[in-house]
């Protein structure tokens, strides 16, 4: 058997630089990297434009007697919906006129105020009244549209009221009516008592975990298919014939997926880069405009073994599709055939890509915990439980030992189909006829 | 050192319920041009592929110098396929450089290399040109150069001469011979026998998967057991029906200008002379020749194979079908 290198190393070596040296390659990058790092520059261009000024409403109450003041009620609704972490009893934002926190200020004429609103100053008015039998009424001028959110707000933060206001009507005093609407306390213990991550850690880590799902799928799907056009490429243009007497199929077909692998993660790499590039400008650029341009995304702490775990899992994902890519292009003739070959991994990829994210909604199941241990559907399931619940490292080494395994299989089987497709033309490739061959095959 | 030959072993190959090959066995001597003849489908290309061991037979073995070809180093082989493929988009030294690399020479070896063939082939220009700019001619000697560069001791190529025009032919020849001047063996099949006649020291004719002949061209024309005769005279052709009628002449070829006769080896050419002169005829042309590989070939493999790949390639001397 003949050493896997150094001719492998040439094989991908032709490959990457033929890959990354195309035209569209550079192109379908430099656009790529560009619409990437402008997305996470996202906030501060839609701050920069204006989009996001801060709500202005009016609140025009005749009810003077009300125990809880409407207009922080109401303001401390709306900034809790705006940034949850916020002290909603936090003082007006009217001393904070470059904050993205909502106005709420009382008006004293309603018929000039309802003027603003219908001229676009004000976005909406709220006028509080009491009815014959005392009970409080909310009118509320602004858009008619049932999604409007700060109309929800609004009604929440008007229930509210009413509510406080018939507790005092039947005599609960002010401060018993306010005790009544304090939050209960509610802690969550993790089983993992060295899990110490937080809310706010875990709304990051589920954007993370969509990220990863995402990113394996895409990668899977474009560069695993590089793989096999490469490969049918070569066929076609019956350049194999002279590849397969120069050098084993083994080594041509590891230095293909390495080839090709590498290219893909060139591209990859770039489009991270500018992710990055755009995260980290994104609060400099914000001060420099002068807008404030937070973005809604933190990244969750992780743990520096974590990391790894993810690369290798990314990685020997990766290669495993790219190696059967690498076979199904083998069996075809034609170019055209390769995206039917392809087609039972595409369907796998596909069934872990949805998996996922039917795991990321329940990721304590147990199917979820099953599926993260199969080696077509662990690199998609295991970096997402990890994400989201408490992971044993030693089920993470269970999968990435088995998905170890199954790569070295899939790269004997794949050569095997590859020494026997690469000579077969003209001929459908079958299962059949691929099995058949592979037994005569070197 | 003793050098070894080529020996071909009774080889088979079936491709599902096609037998490809059925027996093939042939020899080719160190340092010999041997050709390898026969119709399209006959087994040529698939008996270079065992050879070459990228195709395993069912039964039979090869040996070089003493040895299975399945343990031989990979180098030992430069390979020529029929169907012709390089990278397009790939520039040509790069290519080459490419091949070379496969088959452990270093860049710096095979950039000189490069350069001396591509001198000789009168393609310098073409070392920074992507492939796909070349015309298929150079397409071809490129693909040539791509067989040799790790300087192989056989080289093993099919129909290396499809396709090229007549002052391509005659480089590629050139190159044949420097080849094997250098002690290279080279193994060749094409349809054209006048390039075997030219070039080769063996042949084997090869038919549906058989070996039907084989062996040095001028024992395979004795054995054939008959002398070529061309005879001219002044009555033109209208003149030789008495041929006909002659015991153990068979009349192969009636040309404007000379008949063409064929007797048995034990027959004295002379006696034909004779009758003629005998006759009174003014004999302006009386010539004793060996049979042409191409008549061994059609006795061997018949006409049906001959008038086959004379509609594939439309590379056979007219005079076959005539």
């Amino acid at each position: 058997m003949s050493r896997l290198f150094p001719n492998a190393l040439h094989v991908a070596r032709r490959e990457y630089l033929s890959r990354v040296r195309g035209r569209a390659f550079v192109i379908t990058t430099v656009l790529l990297a560009l619409v990437v790092g402008a997305v996470t520059m996202v906030p501060t261009i839609v701050a920069a434009l204006g989009v996001a000024d801060p709500p202005q409403f009016a609140v025009y109450t005749e009810a003077e007697d009300l125990v809880a003041d409407p207009v922080l009620t109401i303001q401390g609704a709306l900034a809790a919906a705006a940034d949850p972490s916020a002290d909603p009893a936090a003082p007006p934002a009217d001393d904070d006129p470059s904050g993205d926190r909502p106005r709420v200020t009382r008006a004293d004429d309603p018929d000039a105020a309802a003027r603003a609103v219908r001229d676009g100053d004000l976005d909406a008015l709220l006028t509080i009244t009491r009815d014959a039998e005392g009970e409080l009424a909310f009118e509320f001028l602004g858009s008619a549209s049932p999604t409007n959110g700060t109309r929800l707000l609004i009604t929440q933060a008007a229930t509210a009221l009413t509510i406080g206001d018939r507790l005092v009507r039947t005599g609960i005093g002010a401060q018993e009516a306010a005790a009544l609407f304090q939050p209960p306390t509610f802690v969550t213990t993790p089983v993992d008592p060295d899990d110490s991550r937080d809310e706010a850690d875990f709304g990051g880590a589920f954007i993370l975990a969509y990220a990863l799902v995402i990113l394996m799928f895409m990668a899977i799907l474009t560069y695993g298919n590089w793989v096999a056009q490469s490969v049918a490429e070569e066929k076609s243009g019956r350049v194999m014939e002279l590849l397969v007497t120069a050098a084993t199929p083994r080594q041509l077909l590891t230095g293909k997926v390495l080839g090709a692998g590498a290219a893909g993660l060139t591209q990859y790499l770039a489009i991270i880069g500018a992710s990055i590039i755009g995260f980290v400008a994104n609060g400099p650029a914000a001060e420099a405009l002068g807008v404030d341009g937070n973005s809604p995304l933190t990244l969750p702490d992780l743990g520096l073994a974590v990391l790894p775990a993810f690369a290798a899992f990314f990685l020997l994902g990766f290669t495993l599709y790219c190696t059967l890519y690498a076979a199904a292009g083998s069996m075809v003739s034609r170019i055209e055939d390769v995206q039917q070959a392809a087609g039972p991994l595409i369907f796998l990829s596909m069934a872990g890509y949805f998996a996922s994210f039917a795991a990321l909604n329940d990721p304590d199941a147990n199917w979820v915990g099953v599926l993260s241990h199969v080696p077509f559907f662990s690199p998609y399931l295991m970096p997402a439980r990890m994400l989201l619940t408490s992971v044993g490292g030693v089920e993470v080494v269970v999968a990435l030992t088995t998905l170890l395994i199954t790569l070295i299989a899939a790269m004997w089987l794949a050569s095997r189909i590859y020494s026997a497709g690469v000579l077969m033309y003209g001929q459908r490739a079958g299962l059949r006829a691929i099995w058949r061959a592979t037994r005569v095959a070197r | 050192m003793v050098r070894v030959a080529l020996l071909v072993d009774s080889i088979t190959k079936r491709f599902g319920s096609v037998v490809a090959l059925d027996g093939v066995s042939f020899t080719v001597e160190p340092g010999q041009i041997f050709g390898l003849l026969g119709a399209n489908g006959a087994g040529k290309t698939t008996s270079m592929r065992i050879v070459l061991d990228i195709l395993r037979a069912d039964s039979g073995r090869i040996t070089w110098q003493g040895a299975e070809n399945t343990t031989l180093p990979r180098r030992t082989w430069g390979y020529l396929p029929e169907e012709r493929g390089l990278y397009p988009r790939m520039r040509v030294g790069e290519q080459l450089r490419f091949f070379a690399a496969l088959y452990g020479v270093p860049d710096t070896q095979s950039s000189e290399e490069i350069g001396d063939w591509l001198e000789r082939f009168r393609i310098t220009d073409y070392l920074d040109r992507k492939v796909e700019e070349l015309s298929k001619g150079n397409q071809q000697k490129i693909q040539f150069i791509s067989a040799i560069l790790h300087d192989p001791e056989v080289l093993i190529m099919d129909e290396p001469f499809t396709g090229l025009d007549p002052v391509n032919v005659r480089l590629l020849k050139e190159a044949f011979l420097a080849m094997r001047d250098r002690g290279k063996t080279l193994i060749f099949s094409t349809h054209q026998m006048e390039t075997v006649e030219e070039l080769c020291e063996s042949i084997a004719i090869v038919d549906r998967g058989r070996v039907v002949v084989s062996g040095a061209v001028r024992d395979v024309k004795r054995a054939m057991g008959r002398q070529v005769v061309r005879l001219a005279t002044e009555g033109g052709t209208h003149g030789v029906d008495w041929l006909r009628s002659t015991p153990g002449v068979e009349l192969t070829a009636e040309r404007a200008d000379y008949v063409e006769l064929h007797i048995p080896t034990n027959q004295d050419p002379e006696t034909i002379l004779r009758i003629a002169l005998d006759r009174g005829d003014r004999v302006t042309r009386f010539e004793i020749a060996e049979p042409s590989l191409e008549q061994i070939f059609v006795e061997h493999v018949g006409r049906r194979a001959v008038e086959e790949s004379e509609e594939h390639l439309a590379s056979l001397p007219r005079e076959v079908s005539a």
